[in-house]
């Protein structure tokens, strides 16, 4: 572990300031205030509608905050394009995956290392190693609409991965997978932003996929931050059970 | 095959399609001839079109205006001086160098390229911050103003009248040589680094900017090289019919080729191109039947080769929205680009 905290980049931090957004009338984000640490894996969770991908989009600036700010280290990322975020390593992926349907899947990963300003021979090398990393090379050069939902949403991650993220947000990449594949998929996600040094955001609705797979959980209801910490006590937390009520939370403990 | 010629293998192909058009344009007679020279210019024109349309998937009705530049740029410049002294008597007093200047054939399809790509360049930061109906409508409007601007400035553009006296320069092997630089140009922009951005913001626009592509940038640069292929089709066009008038360049023009794009398919380089030969040819068939010449019969009323073509157009949109083509290009063996495997790629199997 130490050996590759050596090779990576000094540690930063990806800090939401009060952040908030209202939709005529609907707060759908308001006055929370999160932050993500690079080699780490922080989980937002909440019901539905609770803000998350709200929360997601005011991060990756597909939404300008009505109110708080955004920081990267130093760098006040409040008022720049998604564009910009990402080219300043702040990586999102969408809910609904969001592939460049009549693409090849290399063409996906490839049109997002170019984007990062990537020469064609470095942006086609990095795209052969992380379609070899995630195990895509077989569907390579299949049109990305023509795969299962799950090999999509592989895609889009590799397309983040490919625009060479220091914060990777995902949200929900494991919707519609069972639990066991979820958790596999969440923990192989973990491992590779470990090695990269980079930080993730993991939207994610299912407490039990979350709890032996982040860090740190962070917990959202109506927009609001209801408690953050451990996952352990987290799940604890009287407010959490409540809004969880009906759950199958606890019989996951023994994993 | 080799990795190199499967990916070479849709513009060659494209290229030996033309190739036949050439072939069979030069063995029939002088009518044929005339038929196959102006497909072959039209597919200059609709892969310069689809060069914009087929890679930002934003449909352009302005690019026939392009083609205008092209064209009077080379009326311009190759109409024998003493006949422009007649053409143009009243210059305005700063274009009387207009009447004096004269360059050499190809000379003047280089600047006719050059004179198109200037007038894409004022265009583009507009065609590079709108997308969907406002781009369609902004194109639209474009078409006007430059048509205006033709049938107005009298003095300078002869208004209605023709411009006459061009000499013909273009032959069908030089329609031909167009036609295959125009396909190898609009084949290499559309694997280059900019093309498959603008087709990853053509597939979905905020999926691309959250990928760090600047979708806008990229539209600009695919409309500025499109407009130079279709000013190549203007100064083609007008130095193989030696005259040509203002109306040669508005809404029946666009319509002919937004057919031939649409019905090949606009996604595709293959569908532009057969989408230009195959309307042509189309084209000259209802023209033939029309006058009664296919038939041996009487003449069919004026317009019904039109009306047939846009029943044609309407059948294939309900059939096939993309066009024939789709999304495909032509190939003669499937097999995808190798991808060149890294040295130190990570292989991680998943919870290890
Ligand atoms: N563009 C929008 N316009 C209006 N209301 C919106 C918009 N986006 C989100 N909302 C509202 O904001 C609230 C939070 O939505 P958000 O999508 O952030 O929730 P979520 O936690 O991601 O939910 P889910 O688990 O269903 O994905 C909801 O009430 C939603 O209806
Ligand atoms: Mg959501």
């Amino acid at each position: 572990m130490s050996a590759t905290q050596l090779a990576t980049p000094p540690p930063s931090v990806l800090r939401m300031a009060e952040g908030g957004i209202h939709f005529d009338g609907v707060r759908a984000v308001d006055g929370v205030t999160l932050e993500v640490r690079s080699g780490e894996v922080l989980g937002l969770i909440g019901p539905n509608g609770s803000g998350k991908t709200s929360t997601l989009n005011l991060l990756s600036g597909m939404l300008r905050a009505t109110s708080g700010s955004i920081h990267l280290d130093d760098h006040d990322l409040t008022r720049l394009s998604m564009r910009r975020r990402t080219r300043f390593g702040v990586v999102r992926t969408f809910q609904s995956g969001r592939v460049f349907g009549r693409l090849t899947i290399a063409e996906n990963v490839e049109a997002a290392a170019l984007g990062g300003g990537l020469r064609r021979r470095e942006a086609r090398q990095l795209t052969a190693d992380i379609l070899a990393e995630l195990g895509l090379e077989d569907v390579a050069h299949q049109q990305a609409d023509a795969l299962t939902a799950g090999r999509i949403r592989i895609t889009a991650i590799a397309r983040a991965l490919a625009s060479r993220p220091r914060f990777l947000l995902l949200d929900e990449p494991a919707a519609g997978q069972n639990e066991s594949e979820a958790i596999a998929l969440i923990t192989a996600i973990r491992e590779f932003a470990q090695r990269r040094g980079c930080g993730v955001l993991l939207v994610e609705h299912d407490m039990s996929v979350v709890m032996g797979t982040c860090d740190r959980l962070h917990v959202l209801d109506s927009g609001r931050t209801v408690t953050e910490g451990e996952p352990a006590l987290v799940r604890r937390d009287p407010k959490v059970i409540e809004i969880y009520f009906g759950k199958r939370h606890d019989h996951d403990a023994e994993r | 095959m080799t990795v190199l010629s499967t990916r070479l293998q849709t513009p060659l192909l494209l290229i030996g399609i033309t190739a036949v058009v050439l072939a069979v344009g030069t063995a029939g007679g002088p009518t044929l001839e005339r038929v196959a020279t102006l497909s072959l210019i039209s597919v200059v024109f609709v892969v310069g079109l689809s060069t914009f349309s087929g890679n930002s998937g934003v449909m352009s009705f302005g690019h026939v205006a392009f083609m205008a530049v092209g064209a009077y740029t080379t009326a311009y410049l190759t109409i024998p001086v003493p006949l422009k002294g007649v053409l143009f008597a009243n210059l305005p007093e700063s274009l009387r160098w207009l009447a004096e200047v004269h360059t050499s054939a190809s000379a003047a399809v280089l600047l006719s390229c050059a004179m198109a790509a200037v007038a894409g360049l004022v265009t583009a930061p507009v065609v590079a911050r709108l997308s969907g109906l406002q781009s369609g409508i902004a194109t639209l409007a474009f078409l006007l103003v430059v048509y205006n601007v033709l049938n107005s400035w009298t003095d300078v553009t002869r208004g209605s009248s023709s411009m006459i006296g061009l000499p013909r320069s273009t032959t069908i092997v030089t329609a031909f040589v167009a036609a295959a630089l125009a396909i190898a140009v609009g084949w290499a922009y559309r694997t280059s680094r900019s093309g498959l951005q603008l087709q990853a913001g053509r597939e979905d626009y905020w999926a691309a900017q959250a990928a760090g592509i600047a979708v806008g940038r990229h539209r600009a640069i695919a409309w500025v090289l499109s407009a130079t292929i279709c000013g190549l089709a203007g100064s083609l066009y007008a130095s193989f019919l030696t005259t040509f008038n203002v109306n040669a360049f508005f809404l029946s023009a666009t319509f002919a080729f937004v057919v031939m794009i649409v019905l090949g398919g606009y996604l595709s380089l293959s569908g532009a191109v057969l989408g230009a030969i195959g309307v042509s040819v189309l084209q000259e068939l209802l023209r033939r039947l029309q006058d009664g010449g296919l038939t041996g019969g009487s003449a069919l009323p004026p317009g019904t080769a039109n009306l047939l073509l846009a029943l044609v157009l309407l059948l294939t949109l309900v059939k096939a929205p993309y066009g024939v083509m789709g999304a495909r290009e032509l190939v003669l063996v499937r097999g995808g680009r190798r991808l060149r495997r890294g040295a130190q790629a990570v292989r991680t199997p998943a919870g290890s």
